[in-house]
């Protein structure tokens, strides 16, 4: 037995707040995971830090469920940015579409809902951001589910409601989003 | 100067014709607008066709349990009809010398497959016979097991004791502990039977004997129920000759209730059978069960009711 040794991933920590909008997120789309995320929901702290792995145990109750989770996730991804911004503290945060973008690759979006080993946590990192053409490329290599990523970057984009055209991809490799806007 | 005309103006104005005048920034923010919505529209679909086959996917597996189901019902339709007919079997039938007295008559239903009502004839070890009318605690398969153990253990003793309240201390007796073990009791209501008399043992249950000559005698509950305590039992000797009229009978029937929340009732079954003593034994439990059947909403309970008359 390994008792009392903690592994890597155990020791990545996901804030409240992300459990709660994401929880919220299945709550509100009535996904299958919705009564189950009820009663899971119920006992999250907004400002409370989880361990990974019950992150990944909400995230399974959604994916287990659906034969294609994809699109599902998406949304969930959209409609947790949605929450943050309309209900949460984003408004105060993000003025326009594309500042979304700077916010959540930059110290006080993904990286500071997290924490733990780098190797661990991983980056998620504006790598290209060309705002003439409406390209952007985002690198990913944290342990979330890439499609929610994808709706994360949608959501938060989209909420401002200053940009007309929102489109992310991650056809070719996984780990790289692309990013469309106009 | 007024400032360039936006997309937000044309829309605002719902005016079609303004299109015309938009500038060519407008005119490509309305094209990105309508590939957003499209782009929107195309994720939204995929979304919901993603629900819809999950949706698919539920009521397939919600057929499947169904199906399960079903089949789990159907085995156990048909054990309980087994049940029911091995618990008929278990019901008795008149012998000679029984028969050659008495004119009798029994209306017994369960209010499930099988039940906790049990009537039965039992021959003494003087060559006489006896009536016993229980009726076990609860409903259903485990009150006919009951039944069935009880049924065992007075055919165990009957042939060999000839005292209705020796041979109902001694049922209690062995039964006890089992009964106690299954949380269950019976209601006992049993006679034997002589040449000009019946002795009986009350617990629970109805007894009403009407006599030829206009006495009637109620059976007194002078006892306790199977399975409730170990005491002993003690027994009533009444007259009983022919033409004599008796009648036994469980709760199932008085304790039922029409529309108004109000019971059959003692009195009114006592009433029926006083008004009709004359006619034939099958004659008073029909007309018994019938005013019943036009009384109640619906059967709460096992029934027995069995009427003998004294022939010769």
């Amino acid at each position: 037995m390994n008792e009392g040794i903690v592994s890597p991933m155990d020791e990545m920590q996901v804030h409240g707040a992300l459990m709660v909008g994401f929880a919220q997120a299945c709550v509100n789309l009535n996904i299958v995971a919705g009564h189950d995320a009820t009663s899971f929901i119920k006992g999250l702290q907004i400002n409370d830090w989880y361990p990974l792995s019950q992150w990944e145990k909400l995230q399974e109750l959604v994916v287990r469920s659906y034969g294609n989770v994809d699109p599902i996730m998406v949304k969930v991804g959209i409609a947790m940015m949605t929450g943050w911004y309309h209900f949460g503290p984003g408004k105060g945060i993000v003025k326009k579409g594309i500042s979304f973008l700077h916010f959540q690759t930059g110290s006080g979006g993904f990286a500071s809902v997290v924490r733990g080993p780098e190797s661990v946590v991983g980056s998620f990192e504006l790598e290209q951001f060309d705002k003439s053409r409406g390209l952007a490329v985002v690198h990913s290599t944290t342990p979330f589910n890439r499609k929610m990523e994808c709706g994360v970057l949608i959501g938060g984009m989209a909420a401002p409601g200053d940009i007309d055209y929102i489109d992310v991809r991650n056809d070719e490799d996984p780990d790289r989003l692309l990013v469309e806007f106009h | 100067m007024s400032s360039p005309l936006t997309l937000e103006d044309v829309l605002a104005q719902s005016d079609t014709k303004l299109l015309s005048e938009l500038p060519e920034k407008e005119l490509v923010r309305l094209y990105w607008k309508y590939r957003g919505l499209t782009k929107t529209l195309e994720r939204d679909t995929s979304f919901w066709n993603s629900t819809n086959e999950n949706l698919k996917v539920a009521y397939d597996k919600l057929d499947e349990k169904e199906r399960e189901l079903a089949a789990a019902y159907h085995i156990i339709r048909e054990d309980l009809e087994v049940a029911q007919s091995v618990q008929n079997a278990l019901l008795p039938r008149m012998f000679a010398t029984m028969a050659s007295e008495l004119e009798l008559s029994v209306y017994h239903k369960q209010l499930t497959e099988v039940g906790g009502d049990y009537f039965d004839y039992f021959r003494t070890a003087s060559d006489r016979y006896a009536i016993g009318v229980f009726d076990i605690s609860g409903h259903g398969v485990s009150s006919a097991l009951v039944m069935a153990y009880l049924k065992a253990q007075f055919m165990t003793i009957m042939e060999r004791l000839e005292d209705p309240a020796e041979i109902v201390e001694w049922v209690n007796k062995a039964s006890f502990e089992f009964l106690r073990e299954v949380r269950k009791y019976a209601t006992v209501n049993f006679a034997t039977f002589a040449e000009d008399k019946l002795t009986y043992v009350c617990g629970g249950g109805y007894g009403l004997l009407l006599a030829k000559n206009g006495e009637e005698y109620s059976f007194e509950k002078r006892n306790h129920f199977l399975g409730l305590r170990q005491k002993p039992y003690v027994e009533t000797e009444l007259p009983f000759v022919v033409g004599d009229l008796l009648v036994l009978y469980t709760d199932g029937m008085v304790e039922a209730q029409n529309a108004e929340g109000t019971d059959y009732s003692v009195a009114r079954l006592n009433g029926l059978v006083r008004k009709n003593r004359d006619l034939s034994t099958d004659d008073i439990v029909r007309l018994c069960v019938e005013d019943y059947q036009s009384f109640r909403v619906q059967d709460s309970d096992d029934i027995t009711l069995l009427v003998a008359r004294k022939t010769s």
